[in-house]
């Protein structure tokens, strides 16, 4: 594993040697973080520098780095498109819908996961991986084939139905792991002192649950909300959300800025989600959605 | 046995109860994964098995034979496997020396550099594609800056194979030095010093201590990067060539432009049977490492 080497050691030095302060200061010397940075800064801050540009450009023409003219022109065109006056409403309600019910369908279950004892727990509670397993457009095809058959291909039933699927290890796994955190101490000394079960799941399991049933709100609407795939393949042609309108958008490209500016506005929930960055990654969130 | 006494026979009864109802609550998301995973699943095996490529019933291989037999359909997959092998090769290739940084690195620098790495995740798939149609296309800001230095044969990579290992490479960055650094993080500095002072030299250390505690994370990154680039669609799609096409793009052309549900039906089952390992590579995976989790609290 020649690989794993970030940077020639210094001699006689492996990376890996002695405490973590010879490392940093191997690190420091090599200036791998700071190659790293910079290579990093240009690869993923690059691409969204020319999109946010783009939807402010009036005219930009080759070899500017810049626009030659700043405007919100585009703005008002792109708004006024019948077919994005159309999705967008749609597509908020459709992310709201499927979160919904996926918060109806798997909270419940994910209480008994973590609260009861019954044979296969553990196993129905892994097979849920499943979600995970299968290469997600085939999987995609295969449902579609039957919903053609059933005539779903078309309809939002259908849409909802294969955007569920997406959301069940998510909404399963993190609820389960904030109910099997919650201290049983606290709620036993309060039905001690005689409060009613349904009084202490409120005031004092669901406060502490709180915020690990938010982020898996809050992630399970970003992530249905930018779903394409499912949504592209079950929904079109007479669904259209926006994420599969951003399909047409981006092939056509009559007009740059239109791609650009819906590409800024649909950003908008992902950005919220980075600002909650940090506690989503400490929570261990963010991987939650891939089973780990 | 005599009659119970009835407050037993009574939380017996409540036991019972209990259960059911612990069944119930658990069998709504139970019920949806198995109708839209397993039965369509199963249900597009077993179809693409028992009727030939006609619609006449019967076990028969005709219609796998008929893909093998296309060559447009043989050079999708192998094209696939090809962009699966060297995107896989370049995320490890980054991510690897990523993760051992974020691990051992402290500071200001090692701040901003986790914050890049974990941006991706807050780029939507769709929005990626157009960024960096923007960025690497003909006259994109790259074209630009480059010939702002003075170099002006810059060739696209918009609509080749290489587009689309750039924009799969930019998606699974986050997830892959995610699960990585977790893993480093289990190994501790004291483990290693303690070993060096009984006298291990490097590559002991690395073979016995570092190696066994990364091959569980080193997996999860494969096996879900692995059906994440076998099952992509939209990078493929939007990113690169017209000819030929990953399995995903071909599919969707043969379900949604030719409306040829049995043929794509088909392909979906080849790609299953090829993940087939590697899906469940995964799950054994996440399951060990559960399974243990959960001993050792």
């Amino acid at each position: 594993m020649t690989t794993i080497q970030p940077a020639a050691p210094l001699p006689g030095m492996s990376f890996w040697q002695g405490t973590r302060r010879s490392f940093t200061t191997m690190v420091r010397k090599n200036g791998f973080g700071l190659i790293a940075l910079v290579i990093l800064a240009l690869v993923i801050l690059g691409p969204l520098y020319s999109v946010v540009l783009w939807a402010f450009a009036e005219r930009w023409r080759y070899p500017s780095l810049i626009p030659n003219e700043f405007g919100l022109k585009f703005w008002e065109q792109t708004f006024s498109r019948a077919d994005i006056l159309e999705a967008l409403p749609f597509s908020i309600v459709l992310a709201l819908t499927v979160t919904a019910l996926s918060a109806v369908i798997c909270l419940p279950a994910s209480y008994a996961f973590a609260r009861m004892r019954f044979r296969g727990r553990q196993a129905l509670l892994l097979s849920f991986l499943a979600t995970n397993a299968f290469p997600r457009f085939g999987l995609y095809v295969s449902i579609a084939v039957i919903f053609f058959r059933l005539n779903l291909v078309g309809t939002v039933p259908g849409v909802i139905m294969i955007q569920l699927v997406n959301t069940l290890l998510l909404m399963i796994w993190i609820p389960t792991a904030a109910f099997q955190g919650v201290d049983r101490s606290l709620e036993e000394a309060a039905l001690d002192v005689g409060a009613s079960p349904l009084r202490v799941f409120i005031q004092i399991t669901l406060p502490m649950v709180m915020p690990a049933l938010a982020a898996a709100l809050l992630l399970t609407f970003v992530n249905t909300f930018y779903e394409a795939q499912g949504a592209l393949i079950v929904g079109l042609p007479r669904v259209v959300t926006m994420p599969v309108l951003m399909y047409s958008l981006i092939n056509s490209q009559l007009v740059v800025q239109y791609g650009a500016i819906v590409s800024v506005v649909l950003w908008l929930p992902s950005l919220l989600l980075l600002l909650m960055a940090q506690r989503l990654l400490r929570g261990g969130y963010l991987t939650a959605g891939f089973g780990v | 046995m005599t009659t119970l006494p009835t407050s037993t026979s009574g939380s017996l009864w409540r036991q019972r109860r209990g259960l059911i109802l612990a069944y119930l609550l658990v069998a709504p998301p139970l019920l949806l994964m198995v109708l839209l995973i397993f039965v369509p699943a199963i249900q597009s095996i077993a179809r693409t098995l028992t009727t030939d490529t006609t619609g006449e019933a019967g076990l028969s291989f005709s219609r796998y034979i008929a893909f093998f037999q296309d060559p447009i359909s043989v050079s999708n997959l192998v094209f696939t496997f090809q962009v699966v092998f060297v995107t896989l090769l370049v995320i490890f290739i980054v991510c690897f020396p990523l993760a051992i940084y974020l691990r051992f690195a402290q500071g200001r620098i090692a701040g901003a550099v986790q914050i890049l790495v974990l941006f991706p995740l807050f780029v939507p798939g769709i929005i990626l594609c157009y960024a960096l149609i923007r960025f690497l296309g003909t006259r994109g800001t790259l074209e630009t800056v480059l010939s702002i230095f003075g170099f002006m044969d810059y060739s696209t990579p918009y609509l080749k194979p290489s587009a689309i290992i750039i924009g799969l490479v930019w998606e699974s960055i986050p997830f892959t030095v995610l699960v990585l650094t977790a893993g480093l993080r289990q190994i501790s500095d004291s483990l290693i010093e303690s070993a060096r002072d009984v006298g291990a030299n490097d590559l002991t250390i690395f073979r016995r201590i570092i190696l066994p505690l990364i091959t569980r994370p080193v997996l999860i990154a494969f096996s879900l990067n692995f059906l994440g680039i076998f099952g992509a669609y939209t990078v493929p799609y939007l990113l690169g060539p017209a000819a030929p096409q990953m399995m995903g793009v071909f599919m969707q052309q043969t379900f949604g432009q030719y409306r040829r549900p049995d043929e794509a039906e088909t392909q979906a089952v080849i790609t299953f049977l090829i993940c087939s390992v590697v899906g469940l590579l995964y799950v054994r995976t996440v399951a060990s490492q559960r399974i243990q989790q959960e001993d050792a609290e």
